[in-house]
């Protein structure tokens, strides 16, 4: 693979630009106004020689190159304001207003799974944390934390636990290879395998590691659903929890059915709800 | 209240395959070329906030970069989470560039600075307050909050910066191949622009090495 630099991109930062009325003017609502920083940008990141091993550096990096797609991002930028605004006139004045997502977005990292774009939705729409093969950990604080902040804190409506095709941490899983700091980060996705080996054993390598995909969003939703800020918020104001399956191949999301016996609720309740 | 929710997530599948419709109008085989495999340049690691997501404000596509979000964009030293997306960024896609994304008005930082007990978030929150700590001096000669604030959410992208190249990762590729390359950059919710905070890697590099050296061969 070559070596590109980041202004070599085509149009890296320029694109940028052109997004730049995607979040127009407004502050955060649980944080006060603050005045602006500075309104000089700078468009270049180039002040890094990686060496020269990377001989596409010294073509793709160049300063003046790097202008002209700044020229044409800012004449495409009016093009596109004008037409957003036209499109969802709510949505400036909405996001001037502060975040207030409604979905929570728990998903992998892999650069194929990017949440805003395939929801077709807008920035102020989705919470997002992405980890290796969206796993969750019980204590994992970063998560954790993530969770709670977007139930409590901003109420959103949804939480989504969304795996995928072709998951290279559940691939990892299915093997036997030692993966360093990567191995205990993979180990939940070694418990599920474990306690669903006969059925993987009964399948092709490509069905399995589906099935597996499969039986970790529905483990993270356990996870999830054993929160006690998640419980009270299904309780109290009617919180969705979702698990999605999307296929790289085709861009198309799949809901799982995730529906629960009365018994098997009463009894997440019972273990694992807590009041303050 | 279940009526209105359940409209809500249909209009999800339906903008999905709206997006499907868009990106295979214009390029027929965009999908069978992300089902073949992702080689992304780079790593992104920025705040869970709706506001930010980083596809849009980079302008990049599917398959692109590769992206870990957290409360407030931190690179906790001792995270199990943020050090496996690194290693798996840098030893087995080998990305070429690692973006640390802060942005201004962010809600994380913003708590840090206070004296709420946030319960849950406070250990998290804390590495916020590490970073405060250690830049006291320089926060405190600023008079205005809300410049203060600003200068601590710039501050915290740069310690996050460090803490990824403190990782054996990052130390030992970039030895052997001359990358990635870490960045700091803060987006500005008020005109979606993007500031470089122009981390000078090289020097941040031989700086952390001095104590955080992983790479056995710079200690010839």
């Amino acid at each position: 693979m070559n070596v590109t630099g980041l202004a070599g991109r085509p149009g890296f930062m320029a694109r940028n630009a052109v997004a730049r009325s995607a979040v127009g003017p407004r502050s955060s609502l649980p944080v006060p106004r603050v005045s602006p920083f500075s309104t000089s940008t700078s468009l270049s990141c180039v002040n890094h020689k990686p060496g020269s091993a990377n001989p596409s550096d010294s073509e793709t990096n160049r300063p003046g190159s790097l202008a002209d797609k700044y020229s044409a991002g800012l004449r495409q930028n009016k093009d596109w304001a004008a037409n957003t605004a036209r499109d969802h006139p709510d949505l400036f004045p909405t996001l001037a207003t502060g975040q207030q997502p409604q979905i929570l977005w728990l998903g992998c990292s892999d650069s194929r799974c990017p949440e805003t774009s395939m929801l077709g939705l807008q920035p102020g729409d989705v919470f997002v944390h992405r980890n290796i093969a969206n796993i969750l950990h019980p204590g994992d604080l970063s998560s954790g934390a993530v969770i709670e902040y977007a139930v409590k804190h901003l109420r959103v409506k949804h939480v989504v636990v969304c795996g995928h095709t072709s998951c290279g941490g559940v691939a990892a899983a299915m093997g036997n290879k030692e993966l360093g700091i990567l191995d205990p980060w993979l180990l939940p996705l070694r418990q599920v395998r474990e306690r669903n080996l006969p059925l993987l054993q009964s399948l092709s390598p490509e069905e399995a590691a589906l099935k597996l995909v499969e039986l970790n969003v529905r483990e993270g939703l356990s996870v999830v659903t054993q929160k006690s800020a998640v419980l009270n918020a299904i309780q109290e104001r009617g919180l969705q929890v979702h698990g999605l399956i999307y296929d790289v191949g085709s861009g198309v999301l799949r809901e799982l059915d995730i529906q629960e016996t009365e018994e098997s609720l009463r009894a997440r309740l019972v273990a694992f709800k807590t009041d303050n | 209240m279940h009526r209105y929710l359940r409209q809500s997530l249909d209009n999800i599948f339906k903008k999905n395959r709206e997006w499907v419709s868009t990106k295979t109008s214009g390029d027929p085989g965009f999908f069978d070329k992300l089902a073949a495999g992702q080689s992304p340049d780079y790593l992104y690691i920025g705040c869970s906030d709706s506001r930010v997501p980083a596809n849009e404000i980079m302008g990049l596509e599917a398959g692109e970069v590769f992206v870990h979000r957290n409360i407030a964009n931190l690179v906790p030293n001792v995270d199990l989470n943020v050090m496996s997306v690194i290693n798996y960024a840098v030893r087995h896609l080998h990305v070429k560039h690692i973006i640390v994304c802060g942005h201004y008005n962010c809600g994380g930082v913003k708590a840090a600075m206070t004296s709420a007990d946030l319960g849950l978030l406070n250990p998290w929150l804390r590495n916020i307050r590490d970073v405060y700590r250690l830049h006291e001096r320089e926060l405190d000669s600023i008079p205005e909050e809300d410049k203060r604030y600003n200068r601590l959410i710039e501050l915290n992208v740069i310690e996050s910066c460090r803490n990824v190249i403190k990782t054996a990762a990052v130390q030992q590729s970039y030895e052997k191949n001359q990358y990635p390359i870490v960045h700091g950059f803060v987006f500005d919710l008020r005109d979606g622009l993007l500031r470089d905070l122009e981390v000078d890697f090289e020097a941040m590099l031989q700086d952390v090495k001095k104590i955080y050296c992983l790479s056995p061969s710079a200690k010839k």
